[in-house]
């Protein structure tokens, strides 16, 4: 593997005042600080949708995740008028649906439920980081 | 012909009953259409429940009596037992909540629809049920008693 290949950028949904948008910002920070740090970055939404030129070089051209928390998929569409190549799409409100009877709660501090379902998250999202490694992707 | 929305301001919430329902108590429209009734959670239902992961009305053929379980609703937040606000046999389920629970939420009064039932009790099965307008107070009330909680 290439030691100069461009890490995926990662952009969790920023809905302040849910749970599901919580999980989606703590997923992401599990996902580039523990799980995958070689290979993914973190990127605002907020900066991408006011034009911060530094975030929109991090996207430009690339692959990313869009970490959203419920179906208004927010990343997901910041991220698709922001010039990324390719976005792969993770929705909190998708994996709780796998994973019957969480019920996570809390904005500022998650309860056990939601640290489990943000956990539940950035595994499905390492998955796909996996899976574009293997592709050969990023670029 | 347009149907008139009341609206209920609290706090940053707005709910919204459009007119030519009826509600129980238990916070759930009904529609009649002839001697069927179509059910669904009225907009103050869900908002206060939270996203919807899982909505399943019982099946079709299932008789249920007035205040029986007519569908279990699983938000991120709470399970729901929904009672069924009139008594009859359930004719017709949403299908479109199996892999879009969230239609719920997005659009309660239209796509987001629970079941239809064939009414037993006729007008009578009408009469115990509130207008617009009365539920609207009792969920001013609910709400209201909510926020301050």
């Amino acid at each position: 593997m290439s030691g100069t290949r461009r890490k995926m950028s990662v952009v969790p949904c920023s809905g302040i005042g849910k749970s599901l948008g919580a999980a989606a910002r703590e997923a992401a920070f599990i996902l580039a600080e523990d799980l995958r740090p070689a290979t993914t970055k973190i990127v605002a939404l907020s900066l991408l949708v006011m034009g911060d030129e530094e975030a929109e070089r991090e996207v430009a051209g690339g692959e990313a995740v869009a970490i959203d928390g419920c179906k208004l998929e927010c990343a997901a569409k910041g991220l698709a008028c922001s010039g990324a190549a390719r976005v792969h799409k993770v929705a909190v409100f998708d994996v709780i649906r796998r994973h019957r009877g969480l019920k996570p709660g809390g904005v500022c501090d998650l309860n056990e439920d939601g640290l489990r379902l943000a956990r539940a998250t950035a595994d499905e999202a390492a998955k796909i980081v996996d899976d574009a490694d293997a592709e050969g992707g990023h670029a | 012909m347009s149907e008139k929305i009341l609206q209920l301001s609290v706090d940053k919430f707005l709910f919204r009953f459009p007119s030519g329902l009826n509600y129980s108590e238990s916070g759930v429209w009904v529609k009649f259409e002839g001697s069927r009734a179509r059910i669904g959670l009225s907009d103050f239902t869900q908002q206060r429940n939270g996203d919807v992961a899982f909505a399943e009305p019982k099946e079709v053929g299932t008789s249920v009596a007035w205040g029986d379980e007519v569908a279990v609703v699983e938000t991120i937040k709470v399970n729901l037992s929904i009672p069924a606000p009139v008594g009859g046999k359930v004719v017709e389920v949403n299908g479109d909540l199996l892999n879009s629970p969230e239609l719920v939420n997005q659009d309660p009064y239209g796509k987001g629809w629970l079941a239809v039932l064939e009414v037993e009790g006729g007008e009578a099965a009408r009469g115990a049920l509130k207008t617009a307008a009365d539920y609207m107070a009792l969920a001013k009330v609910q709400a209201e008693a909510e926020i301050l909680r």
